[in-house]
């Protein structure tokens, strides 16, 4: 008797999985659902709690955030190549905009269908996707142990710094664009690093800890474990946010940095949600939201105000911003590898 | 008779062939191809690790890691282990709870503990302050002393469990019959309770040396990047260098030598066994 139980009861659940597995099918066909990618941290945030419900709003679709790093979306799309592609909208930074371009990940973005593109800045209308944000990059440091703000990048090399200085490894973005802004100060070229990485073997006694990633950075300034570092505006912020004491100066060689932009991606499943998206994400009120603290998203929309940390500290005005020095990432692309490796060879213990 | 008994794993067996042997013999191909599109046959990303001597250095770091993490984990382990297995069954249960307990928080949480306590403002640097040891903070975080020290707290479990399993079926009436043939307890320990656990003490090591070597959360976030090891190198190469071929390539070298050392183990134990039935 038991094993006809058990048999019965297996028939059962196995019916229940097939009903449940057929679910989301009935689920789809009444609200649809776009897969969307977004940074980890504050990023993600910033499209829940405004994006989403501007989304929602303009087209009664639900969105689910697919949260990864931008080279790591880059990697996911090259492993779904052929077949349906695990988000319909990419998030990249300037260098991953090429590869994908380059390796057919993401389509040509349709102007036509998305009304706010004609209000972003002249730079931000890129024919592959719009840019939404702009990255900026300074030295951050700790206001309670560095009374007076740094004045230029040579002050991580003060021997009064032993051991207070922290990096971060190369494949995050904000330690290639920092070796690149060294080694242009240095005299180098984006074709030759040399004078890049000389600096850094010379910056290696002040150094007391590399992140090997972007949160274990940001631990680093969370345990004040360091005092003096290259840091992004946008993680400033947030960290502040959190009563972190951290500060951002920008060098006397001025800002630099690289945008931020969103992509559809090709063979989306959903395309005509993925523009609305993304054309939600330039709308003036979207962006003139996200622009309040804590999460000081830079705007593109040249209908939103600049306001708040960004003109105190960046730029007052968007002629201003859109003098941010940015760098060539057709020649760093694909120097990539070997720059992540001279990098691993010149910092290994 | 034998089939319809096997038959009973072969759920687990088709599980395994599909998502474990397929993407295996998958990632031996990559490794083999120069690039993702083309997949033309090479050694390249092989011959390009061994003629290394950087990405050399790197693997002989991570299984010397292993070895001192493991050994580190041995010597704290045991008689955490020996305790508890001859405890009263209420104090068992209490050492077995807090032996346990920190397999039921997730690596990641364990390890952001360590980056709090060793830090330069950490509790063991304010100790060491506090009493006067020492003018400055001590460097603990990204030292390799550091990611042993985290790696073999954090990997204890999977040391203390086996060799606990071991000696709790050791028959007392051998550890009785050594001391009435006069041996002291440090004798005893060494000379009947210790030989009798060695193929706890195997597992032992083989479970907390596959974790230690392989363990990418504590390595990268206790080491930082100036301590470069195997799990954070393939990572570095896939995602960060978009070199899937060569990430892939030294994916099978250190698993390779993951399983050698293992294999090693295993002969010690079986070499280990016979000696004890000789």
């Amino acid at each position: 008797m038991l094993t006809s139980f058990d048999r019965r009861m297996f028939l059962k659940a196995a019916g229940a999985f097939g009903a449940s597995a057929m679910m989301p099918g009935f689920a789809l066909a009444q609200t649809r659902t776009l897969v969307a990618a977004t940074f980890p941290g504050t990023w993600s945030e910033a499209h829940r709690e405004f994006l989403a419900p501007a989304f929602t709003k303009r087209t009664g679709a639900r969105v689910t955030q697919s949260i990864l790093l931008g080279t790591d979306q880059v990697s996911r799309l090259v492993a779904a190549k052929g077949g349906k592609p695990p988000f319909d909208v990419a998030l990249f930074d300037a260098p991953q905009v090429l590869d994908a371009a380059k390796q057919g990940l993401i389509a040509e973005y349709p102007t036509a269908q998305s009304p706010n593109f004609a209000d972003l800045l002249p730079g931000a209308q890129d024919k592959w996707g719009p840019q939404i944000s702009m990255q900026i990059i300074g030295i951050g440091y700790n206001p309670k142990k560095i009374k007076t703000p740094p004045k230029s990048w040579e002050a991580l090399w003060d021997p009064q710094y032993k051991g207070r200085v922290g990096l971060t490894a190369l494949n995050s973005q904000l330690g290639i664009a920092f070796l690149a802004e060294i080694n242009r100060l240095r005299g180098g070229t984006e074709d030759n690093f040399e004078p890049g990485f000389k600096a850094l073997r010379e910056l290696l006694p002040n150094v007391g800890a590399i992140g090997a990633n972007l949160g274990a950075y940001a631990t680093l300034w969370q345990q004040e474990q360091i005092d003096i570092a290259p840091y992004n505006f946008n993680f400033v912020q947030t960290l502040k946010s959190k009563d972190v004491p951290v500060e951002l100066a920008i060098p006397d060689s001025g800002p630099v940095g690289w945008s931020t932009s969103m992509h559809l991606v090709a063979n989306a499943e959903a395309p005509d949600l993925a523009v609305s998206y993304i054309d939600a994400h330039l709308d003036p009120g979207v962006q003139a939201a996200m622009l309040k603290p804590p999460y000081d998203v830079i705007p593109t929309n040249s209908k939103v105000p600049l306001e708040g940390a960004i003109t105190l500290s960046v730029a007052k005005t968007y002629a201003e911003l859109s003098k941010v020095r940015t760098f060539d990432w057709e020649k760093i692309n694909p120097q990539r590898t070997a720059l992540i490796e001279h990098f691993n060879r010149d910092v290994k213990i | 008779m034998e089939w319809r008994r096997l038959s009973l794993a072969l759920p687990l067996a088709a599980l395994f062939v599909v998502f474990f042997i397929a993407p295996l013999f998958v990632l031996l191909g990559v490794s083999l191809s120069t690039d993702m599109d083309t997949h033309t046959f090479t050694f390249a990303h092989y011959v390009k690790f061994f003629t290394d001597r950087f990405n050399y250095s790197i693997l002989t770091d991570t299984l010397l890691l292993g070895l001192k993490a493991t050994a580190v984990c041995f010597v704290f382990g045991y008689p955490v282990a020996w305790i508890a297995a001859r405890a009263r069954p209420g104090l068992q249960s209490i050492l077995l709870l807090a032996v346990i307990l920190p397999i039921m928080t997730s690596v990641v949480v364990r390890t952001f503990a360590w980056i709090v306590i060793l830090g330069r403002q950490g509790l063991l640097n304010q100790i060491v302050l506090g009493l006067g040891l020492s003018e400055e903070p001590l460097r603990l975080l990204f030292t390799e002393w550091g990611v042993v020290i985290v790696l073999a707290q954090v990997q204890m479990p999977l040391m203390v469990l086996p060799i606990l399993s071991i000696l709790a079926k050791i028959d007392p009436n051998l550890a009785d019959a050594s001391r009435a043939l006069g041996a002291g307890e440090w004798r005893t320990l060494w000379r009947v309770t210790l030989p009798l656990s060695v193929p706890g003490v195997i597992a032992g090591w083989i479970l907390t040396y596959a974790a230690c070597v392989t363990a990418f959360v504590t390595q990268s976030l206790i080491g930082g990047a100036r301590l470069v090891y195997m799990p954070l190198h393939i990572y570095q190469q896939a995602v960060g260098a978009n070199n899937w071929p060569f990430a892939a390539a030294i994916s099978i070298i250190f698993m390779i030598a993951v399983l050698c050392v293992v294999a090693g183990l295993n002969l010690l134990a079986a070499k280990s066994q016979r000696h004890a039935q000789a």
